[in-house]
């Protein structure tokens, strides 16, 4: 059934895109995705030499980003025990970028009206199925109260559709609201300390209100970096059919002075070793223009939605075999970046993803109906979903089980308030020397939230992983600086919270 | 390929270039320079962190800070001068 548009929302459309906010990136008049160019380097590269693969991996090692040629050798690796190398490899330069430790962070959707009508989501306009929301400011500050207060998040990702009602004025009065909320919790308080935001591509105008009231991360997905498939699932007269809109909105970002931005695919749209070449593309000309690659890259693969049969059917879906390859290379082709692996992936595939150390960041807890945390309904409810969760465990649960896995879950929000941001982060990540701050800071924080929100069981189960981590940090750092890690622990302990290094 | 920076931010940055500089050169201690946006506090020059310590921030008005993970190991009288002389430029 088509859902007509009303004269509001399509004065609103035809004042969104700003044509000249996208030419000034372009060269010679075309983006730097080149269809042929990509998948002519796939071809180039098959049967890669094993010699060749290991002087490739070796350059990840030393956390230089990838040229093309290389991160389509690895696509093209078929020799089990040299993937075997790829993920081992993948491991050592996560290890050495971030550390062993696991930043968690939990989605808010704060709306699912839309415009658009891409024939993969659940929110398209023309999905009839879907009960829609919008949640008002004081909805807003509800749910964060109790993602603050009784899980425990410190880090959000703040979801929005594409809609007048939701615009850059509602989008940072919502971070606004987010930002103020502070929830006595057992032993101290509970704050959101970094809301990242996922939005539309916006203008630069839009884009330096969002950074006044301090947005975390902009974190835009281009979906599919396949132009002709891109036009064939945002079907034209939408905003979002403009592809190169889309694909140019970090440089925007960056030019508006939000110096944190993050890339995506939603894998099972088109080829997987051509969406990661798209990824690359990406990352480098964001290098190019601004010095800054992406925070982080994100990888989530087509689930299914309530009312929307493209995606069962999709020919391109990527298998649980294929998904692992696919973030070991892109982990060796863009080094430095954050990697988020989300709950829509099952349980025992984001267990066996964690296990292999690759990984930089996930999600618990996750509820993404509109009002879902508030309203504390247990059961996913496809009607209010833009697509169905594949692990909806608890961030006890999770935490619990990491760290009988040996891993510290992190809540550290500490980067971007001391102006390790853009530039100065990517050196710090390139050296190696942000995973110290990384350590220092998952103990801090993990600390917190054992004392306010842990369970007995877990609690046990994270004193063991702390101490570890202390006495590796021991071995590690001055002894200024462990004495300093020491004095903030026993203050933390004594109630109280967010002090970080 | 950043937004064009108004004069006023500019010369904060030069004469911040300047100061950071000669304070490394003198006592070895990295300043960097940062924009303040709500809880965000996005990097704008500077030398990058030396140490492990925790970053202090050293206000210079509200829309800049200084930020510096050993800036006990400079002599308060030189800090006093720095900060007094920084505020000039950035607008207050």
């Amino acid at each position: 059934m088509a859902v007509v548009l009303s004269e509001k929302e399509k004065k609103w459309m035809e004042g969104v895109i700003k044509e000249e906010q996208i030419t000034r990136y372009l060269e010679n008049g075309r983006d730097f995705i080149d269809d042929e160019e990509i998948w002519e380097k796939l071809r180039k590269n098959q049967n890669p030499d094993k010699q060749r693969i290991r002087e490739i991996i070796q350059k990840s090692l030393e956390i230089e980003i990838l040229e093309p040629d290389e991160t389509a050798a690895l696509l093209n690796v078929k020799d089990p025990e040299l993937w075997q190398e790829i993920f081992d490899a993948a491991a050592k330069i996560k290890k050495k970028v971030y550390d062993s430790r696991i930043v968690t962070f939990a989605p808010l959707y704060c709306s699912n009206l839309c415009v658009n009508n891409c024939v993969y989501c659940g929110f398209r306009r023309e999905n009839t199925v879907i009960k829609r929301r919008r949640l008002t400011l004081e909805e807003v500050r509800r749910e964060a109260e109790v993602l603050a207060g009784e899980i425990g998040h410190k880090r959000l990702i703040a979801v929005y559709g594409e809609h007048p009602t939701t615009d850059a004025k509602y989008i940072a009065d919502t971070i606004r609201t987010i930002y103020e909320v502070k929830v006595k919790t057992k032993n101290g308080y509970g704050q959101i300390r970094r809301v990242n935001v996922n939005a539309a591509p916006m203008s630069i105008e839009e884009l330096e209100m969002l950074r006044d009231v301090g947005i975390g991360t902009y974190q835009v997905f281009q979906e599919t970096y396949h132009h002709e498939t891109y036009k064939k699932l945002h079907p034209e007269g939408t905003i979002k059919s403009h592809y190169q809109w889309r694909l140019y909105c970090h440089h925007r970002a960056l030019e508006a002075g939000v110096d944190d931005v993050a890339l995506g695919v939603l894998f099972g749209l088109y080829d997987w070793r051509f969406e990661v070449m798209g990824l690359l593309y990406h990352a480098r000309n964001l290098e190019k223009f601004f010095g800054i690659g992406p925070h982080t890259i994100s990888f989530p693969r087509l689930e299914p939605a309530a009312n929307t049969p493209f995606a069962q059917e999709s020919k391109y879906k990527v298998s649980d075999e294929d998904f692992k390859k696919l973030i070991a290379v892109i982990r060796l082709s863009v080094p430095y970046t954050g990697m988020i692996l989300t709950a829509r992936e099952p349980a025992h595939l984001r267990d066996e993803i964690l296990s292999m150390g690759i990984v930089t960041q996930t999600d618990a807890s996750t509820k993404i109906g509109i009002g879902a945390y508030s309203d504390r309904y247990t059961e996913q409810e496809a009607e209010r979903q833009q697509f169905l969760l594949g692990d909806t465990r608890s961030l006890d649960e999770l935490i619990r089980e990491r760290a009988k896995m040996g891993y510290i879950t992190s809540f550290c929000t500490a980067g971007y308030r001391c102006g390790r941001t853009g530039k100065h982060i990517m050196t710090l990540l390139k050296t190696g020397r942000e995973a110290v701050f990384c350590k220092l800071n998952a103990v801090l924080t993990f600390r917190e939230w054992l004392d306010d929100f842990a369970s007995e069981e877990t609690k046990i189960a994270g004193e063991q992983v702390i101490q570890k981590e202390i006495e590796e940090i021991k071995e590690r750092v001055p002894a200024e600086v462990f004495s300093k890690l020491m004095e903030y622990y026993r203050r933390i302990q004594n109630g109280e919270r967010d002090l970080y290094f | 390929m950043e937004k064009e920076t108004s004069t006023s931010k500019k010369l904060l940055i030069e004469e911040f270039t300047r100061l950071s500089d000669l304070i490394k050169s003198k006592y070895g201690v990295s300043l960097w320079l940062v924009e303040i946006m709500g809880k965000r506090h996005s990097y704008v020059a500077g030398y990058k962190e030396e140490s492990f310590l925790p970053p202090q921030v050293i206000y210079l008005n509200e829309r800049f800070a200084i930020v510096s993970n050993n800036w006990d190991k400079i002599p308060e009288k030189e800090k006093k001068k720095l900060i007094n002389h920084l505020k000039k430029f950035s607008g207050t």
